[in-house]
């Protein structure tokens, strides 16, 4: 069944959209074909809770049913929890794998979705791209997790504190998961630039692109490393 | 030279029984070598009733096993194996070894390998159906032995169950496994059995879950929509993924295609429909007489087409039935026709050369 | 109303049929990519890292073995795990030391950065190679094997290096990379995870238990990407639910004494979906606690649920107190089997698997091991006064071991 959602969007840009999703190297490992077993359905977690099926994704892509692809880009990858459940396809489709493909598409070519998608996201992003590890003892805020219950205050009230009573040296940290040092961030940098990483940033959020750009530029010229 | 004017035929299931008597019936000598110590192959060892027409297995085979056995032409070795092969079309050159390891060595002009397949073994499923883990949890072999001793009860408990579920494609139409056919027979058997069960428990509810239901031509009313009509079996499209114990009790999970969603439901007993492998045999006879395999594994055919299907690309040596590929009783039945007139033949062709 | 013991069935991971499945190896469905490995190192192009002597042979799902080091390990940490739950990786350092084994804690790595990839696509396949292979460079002039903490990060490079073992174009790119870092370009003969660890040790620890733990039932939670990414390279043991299912975790925890108990679950997801843990926590609390926490209560009414990644052990243990509030069937501790273990043979509940950080209570448990969890609870604030008070700077591991 064609897509009745964005008419508005012309077909050249849906195909210029789904070209870019086949022209990436995964995706023939990632879709064989699909029969429709519902294998994938069955094992995955957020067909349980959304209105979303990997199935569907697998089978629309089959298809190049450019229309419901692009509805998906739209409205279904980022309900996706990339656990790779599907996996177990017998025609060894990866949903999981075609929709990690998808969203890159989606966040390099700006698409609306992924700025919903990833509103409230940057702050995570900055941390992980700046400093080479995601998820720093000081993330756990009560404001940011009020249904964690009172438990998350308690770490943040006694952070430091708590800190200093770890064994391993390097969780001696409070701002990064543990002591990354500076030729290692400057390498991490560096891979970012190389691999336009960096430049898929700006869609998702000029400013703080920007921002990153400017620490990483400043590094990477103390560091001696090329990136040319 | 003349060649020898024995053709040899290696498996004496349906297919092989069928090539030897047309061998016998067009004069030419058929000797017959069967592993095992009784001849039927893999339906008459294993099954209670033939499909499609659910006619009892030794009743329906008895005429042919027994024309076989009494034939004058045929010279059946059983508990015997073809151990090493040497010549060519004419001349070839066999040799045979009996259960005490005593070997023979006899000259024959024409072979037809008739070895069949294998069922699948469920332990090597990629999804998570524990057949090595529950015991309410069967293949299509197993609930034959049911039939045969006309109890359906669960394993786990010795119960009547109350419900019970096929899941087809076991093994086949597989990329993950390596298995990229299908094997033609499961959906009708599976049907099959669903009407038996229906049969001996009128009240179990019974369902096949399927991806695509393939029964060709007569199979179509004889039991997919007599299953569906008469005895209310229910057909649900779409895979179980997932089998495991919740009581006494297995829940299956999949989804229901048709309607889109996840699924989840209880049975009291699972039947695995199993597809075919090649044999044991049949990978040994495709080494002992070097024929070339097609991409999917079995004995390739000479040019792989629609319109040979009993010819090697070894001059003198056909196939019959499941060694070349998934095949019903039908067809390998027809094979070891085609296969008996393909090597009398070519003995004739042999001996007027000569002339 | 009092609370109902509800009875479980013991030797859960027993198979319920006297079948026994017996794998030809002609019919194993995946390549070897180790020989594919060593065949590209021979060619030039790369280093192979060979595990390091001594090592144990684990079982794999076809049946290949693996090699696991038990020593001279680069540790791979995560950084879900030392940044919110950092006696998971104290556990595993504390369980070296404790055995004598050399290791090495690098400052010298990043992390996976997955979260890049499967969270916000942020990245890309070639970026996310050159962050594995600078990490196994790392490794490799240090003179340490990599071992990886997190699930997710060893089923990201299992991943990794299927790609770069079959796309020459991607082995160059990322080279010309490691080039301008001045780095080795290095592949590691094996990608091993912590928990092939524990169970490699398992026999080990089991010498080691200070603990009754024969009426401790646990639950264990096989993480998504430890085994599904990459199904070949995962340990699978026949003894543990007739090899069909992964024996990581289930196989420490046994051979330490405890039980562990089935449930219809155990193949789901927790609901971590990397996104929805930070911005759509309504699914992960939902998945964590319908599909998973309430169906172990009901079906096998565990004392602790154990599990080997990161993310699994954060859904499973935060998401409970949200469900607790509206008086849901919830209310389990959740930890790492690393944890569990450390702890069964005398590491200190707080001073090394630091439950501290955890959410749902935990004291219960280690009451039911044998463990004053008041007693350890002061002896760990008579620690942080040390520290405050300036009489000690850190919490160092003289004083742990």
């Amino acid at each position: 069944m064609p897509s009745d959602r964005y008419l508005e969007v012309p077909l050249v840009e849906k195909q210029r959209l789904f070209d870019e999703v086949k022209a990436d190297p995964r995706f023939h490992t990632y879709l064989y074909g699909c029969y429709e077993c519902g294998i994938c359905v069955a094992a995955c977690p957020s067909a349980r809770f959304y209105d979303f099926s990997p199935r569907k994704i697998a089978q629309a892509a089959a298809r190049e049913d450019l229309e419901l692809i692009y509805e998906q880009m739209n409205d279904d990858i980022w309900n996706c929890s990339q656990c790779f459940s599907c996996n177990r396809c017998p025609r060894q489709n990866s949903p999981g794998g075609l929709i990690t493909i998808m969203r890159e598409v989606a966040v390099k070519n700006g698409m609306r979705s992924m700025k919903e998608a990833l509103a409230g996201y940057t702050r995570i992003i900055y941390k992980i791209m700046t400093t080479g590890t995601q998820v720093s003892p000081d993330m756990l805020q009560e404001d940011a997790f009020p249904d964690w219950g009172p438990q998350v205050k308690m770490v943040s009230d006694n952070l430091d504190l708590w800190r200093r009573a770890l064994p391993p040296e390097t969780l001696h940290t409070t701002g990064l998961s543990w002591q990354v040092e500076e030729r290692t961030m400057q390498e991490l940098y560096a891979i970012w630039k190389l691999t336009g990483t960096l430049d898929m940033i700006s869609e998702v959020d000029e400013g703080l692109h920007d921002i990153m750009e400017e620490i990483m530029d400043d590094a990477l010229e103390e560091s001696g490393i090329s990136v040319d | 030279m003349a060649g020898s004017d024995t053709v040899l035929i290696v498996g004496a299931g349906p297919g092989g029984i069928e090539a030897a008597r047309g061998v016998a019936d067009l004069g030419k000598r058929a000797l017959l070598v069967e592993t095992k110590g009784d001849i039927g192959g893999t339906p008459y060892e294993y099954y209670a009733t033939l499909t499609p027409d659910l006619r009892e297995t030794h009743e329906a085979m008895h005429e042919m096993v027994t024309a076989v056995k009494e034939h004058p032409l045929i010279d059946l070795r059983l508990n015997t194996r073809v151990v090493n092969s040497e010549g060519e079309i004419g001349h070839f050159k066999v040799t045979l070894q009996d259960e005490s390891g005593s070997r023979t060595e006899e000259e024959v002009g024409a072979i037809v390998v008739a070895t069949g397949f294998q069922h699948f073994d469920p332990g090597r499923e990629t999804q998570m159906y524990g057949y090595y883990e529950y015991d309410d949890v069967l293949t299509l072999v197993d609930a034959e032995q049911m039939f045969k001793a006309g109890r359906i009860v669960r394993p786990s408990n010795g119960e009547v169950p109350e419900r019970v579920a096929f899941i087809q494609c076991v093994g086949s139409r597989d990329r993950q496994i390596g298995n990229q056919w299908c094997s033609k027979v499961c959906c009708g058997i599976a049907s099959k059995q669903s009407i038996e069960i229906k049969r001996m428990l009128p009240n179990a509810k019974v369902f096949i879950f399927y991806i695509d239901m393939r029964m060709y031509g007569f199979w179509e009313d004889m039991i997919y929509w007599k299953a569906q009509e008469e005895y209310k079996v229910n057909y649900i499209r779409g895979i179980v993924t997932e089998i495991i114990r919740k009581g006494d009790k297995l829940l299956i999970k999949g989804e229901d295609t048709t309607m889109g969603r996840p699924m989840e439901v209880l049975m009291d007993m699972v039947i695995l429909s199993v597809g075919m492998e090649p044999s044991k045999g049949t990978l040994e006879m495709a080494n002992i007489f070097n024929l070339p395999r097609e991409e999917h594994g079995f004995i390739a055919t000479k040019d792989g087409g629609p319109l040979d299907t009993v010819s090697t690309k070894v001059p003198g040596i056909f196939l019959a039935g499941a060694a070349a590929g998934p095949k019903d009783i039908e067809d390998t039945v027809s094979m070891g026709g085609a296969a008996a007139m393909k090597a009398v033949a070519t003995l004739n062709r042999l001996a007027l050369e000569v002339g | 109303m009092e609370p109902m013991e509800i009875p479980v069935l013991k030797g859960g991971t027993k198979v319920a049929t006297s079948r026994v499945f017996d794998r030809d190896p002609d019919t194993v469905p995946e390549e070897d990519l180790r020989e594919a490995i060593w065949a590209l190192g021979r060619e030039g192009e790369w280093i192979v890292q060979p595990v390091p002597e001594p090592y144990y042979l684990a079982p794999t799902k076809y049946g290949r073995l693996k090699k696991i080091p038990l020593e001279h390990t680069w540790h791979h940490k995560s950084c879900g795990q030392c940044g919110h739950i950092p006696g998971y990786s104290t556990s595993i350092f504390w369980l070296n030391r404790l055995l004598g084994y050399d290791y090495f804690d690098p400052r010298d790595q990043t992390s996976c950065t997955a979260w890049n990839y499967y969270a916000s696509a942020t990245s890309n396949q070639v970026a996310q190679a050159a962050v594995a292979m600078r990490n196994f460079s790392a490794a490799y002039e240090s003179g340490y094997f990599p071992m990886i903490h997190c699930g997710t990060s060893f089923g990201h490079y299992k991943e990794v290096r299927h790609e770069l073992v079959h796309d020459a174009k991607l082995r160059r790119q990322v080279r010309a990379i490691m080039d301008k870092l001045g780095r080795p370009f290095v592949m590691p003969e094996e990608i091993v995870h912590y928990s092939e660890w524990m169970y490699a040790i398992r026999d080990e620890l089991k010498n080691r238990v200070q603990y009754d733990l024969s009426n401790i039932t646990a639950t264990v939670h096989p993480a998504c990407h430890y085994y599904k990414l990459q199904t070949g390279d995962a340990i699978y043991d026949p003894e543990i639910y007739g090899g069909q299912r992964t024996a990581a975790v289930t196989g420490v925890v046994q051979t330490l004494g405890a039980t562990v108990a089935d449930y219809s679950s155990w193949y789901d997801c927790c609901g971590f979906g990397f996104r929805h843990i930070l911005v759509q926590r309504d699914f992960t609390r939902s998945f964590a606690t319908l599909r998973k926490i309430e169906v172990m209560k009901e079906e096998a009414n565990p004392d602790v649920v154990l599990t080997h990644d990161t993310g699994c052990v954060t859904s499973l243990d935060k998401s409970q107190f949200a469900a607790q509030a509206h008086n849901r069937n919830v209310g389990v501790p959740v930890m790492s089997e690393s944890q569990f273990a450390a702890i069964a043979v005398g590491a200190h509940p707080f001073r090394v698997a630091q439950l501290h950080w955890h959410s749902v209570d935990y004291r219960p448990l280690l009451s039911k091991m044998g463990i004053d969890p008041e007693k350890a609870w002061m002896e760990f604030q008579g620690d942080l006064e040390q520290i405050k008070s300036g009489a000690m700077d850190y919490l160092t591991w003289e004083h742990v071991l």
